[in-house]
């Protein structure tokens, strides 16, 4: 199993004994030991994952890694986060995705009306499986966690991920003001409700939402 | 020790009569007490020659001597600083990537082709660096400016690290470095992993990486 740490807030440590991860391509800052990177089309899910994330729009480009050593990840001075994962799925951005382990699964799912506000598109991509995954954002991310009873309304363009038992609504709050040109700019929000954790960035994406 | 971070993004030095900091051009941010500033026409140490020696090589960026009695907070762009303590040895970095350095450091121009002759040419086009570099040699603290922080990582004899050119900030020790290439087909048909070519250092020293592609 690759073992997963910080070495600092922005840089991801990999140690890997000849086995591998997957990790956004051009990633890589520094590494000790062997490794070989490959190019992995469709993010790794073969021909049928090329097809569909160029359908979605959801693309990543990926590599595999691999090798004995210690990989060192960063990407454009982004805060780092990790998520352990045990058999659920994690629902993240394929642009806030850094590095899975290589047993995790990945794959696209449709979200509805909410990635269109989030200016991310209407898709958005799952990592299911046990391992553990790297996720990027703007800013140390916060996690909350969302309980039965307890919904959790958040940003669209500061979501980053979710994982757990969790349904995810829509909702606005578009009213004579907005319509006006005097709106909050907080018109749309994802709410949340369930039981799981949301990931969020202290930063807010452009966002179609945001603007109103 | 002349230089104290006050957080990630500035350092504080303090100045004495008698000694002397080398600093970017513009980079002062605040200061206290009867320090100043004069735009250093040599960008640095050296005299003509190396003046012109540094003009050519393009490594000349515009320094300030800053002189006097007080202290001088430093801090460029929002770009994360980091002190580098020198005992003795070599410090290699870009030019631009310098904040402030002690004015004990002998500083100096390094022709990347004397080290690893072609290939270390190749390697300075490659990375963006040029054909040259600055190397600060002696004993004291260099302010260094990175995107996203700096991490250290030791190299020894029987652990070389390859870091990726654009992430490369600044090594010291005695260290050796070579471009090397891992380019297979998928390169050449466009399929590339965006790893094609790292910088392999091997010897006994330190190498400073940023959490980030981005040139400065």
């Amino acid at each position: 199993m690759p073992q997963f740490r910080l070495h600092s807030a922005k840089v991801l440590a990999v140690s890997m004994s000849g086995d591998a991860v997957k990790a956004k391509n051009g990633s890589m800052v520094a590494y000790e030991g062997e490794m070989a990177f490959k190019k992995m089309s469709g993010g790794g899910e073969g021909l049928r994952g090329m097809v569909t994330r160029r359908l979605t729009g959801e693309q990543m480009t990926v590599m595999e890694v691999k090798g004995h050593g210690t990989c060192y990840f960063a990407d454009r001075a982004s805060d780092i986060n990790l998520v352990q994962l045990t058999g659920e799925t994690l629902h993240v951005e394929a642009s806030n995705l850094l590095c899975t382990d290589s047993g995790l699964r990945t794959g696209t799912t449709f979200t509805g009306l909410r990635g269109a506000s989030q200016g991310n598109g209407l898709f958005t991509t799952t990592v299911e499986g046990t391992g553990q995954a790297a996720l990027m954002s703007d800013g140390p991310a916060v996690v909350l966690r969302v309980g039965p009873g307890m919904p959790l309304q958040v940003d669209p363009g500061a979501y980053i991920a979710h994982q757990g038992n969790l349904q995810q609504h829509f909702q606005s709050g578009v009213n004579f003001r907005t319509i006006m040109g005097e709106g909050s700019g907080e018109s749309f929000q994802i709410r949340f409700e369930g039981d799981g954790l949301v990931y969020v960035q202290p930063s807010e994406r452009n966002t179609v939402g945001g603007e109103v | 020790m002349p230089f104290r971070e006050i957080n990630a993004k500035m350092v504080e030095a303090h100045v004495q009569p008698g000694q002397r900091l080398f600093s970017q051009r513009g980079a002062m941010i605040a200061y206290k007490g009867d320090v100043r500033f004069t735009p250093n026409m040599q960008g640095g140490q050296g005299g003509l020659t190396s003046m012109i020696g540094r003009r050519v090589a393009n490594e000349a960026t515009p320094l300030m001597t800053v002189e006097g009695q007080g202290t001088v907070m430093f801090g460029h762009g929002g770009h994360h600083v980091e002190v580098i303590e020198l005992d003795g040895d070599t410090l290699c970095v870009e030019a631009d990537r310098l904040l402030a350095f002690d004015g004990t450091l002998e500083q100096g121009t390094l022709f990347l082709g004397s080290d690893g002759g072609v290939m270390g040419m190749v390697r300075g086009q490659v990375t963006g660096q040029g054909l040259f570099t600055t190397t600060l040699k002696g004993r004291g603290a260099v302010a260094v400016m990175a995107h996203g922080g700096i991490i250290q990582l030791p190299v020894t004899p029987d652990r070389p690290v390859h870091v990726d050119p654009q992430a490369y900030v600044a090594h010291h020790g005695d260290v050796r470095n070579k471009l090397s290439t891992a380019l297979g087909w998928r390169d050449m048909v466009g399929r590339g992993s965006g790893e094609g070519f790292q910088l392999e250092l091997s010897g006994n020293g330190a190498v400073f990486v940023q959490a980030s592609e981005e040139k400065l």
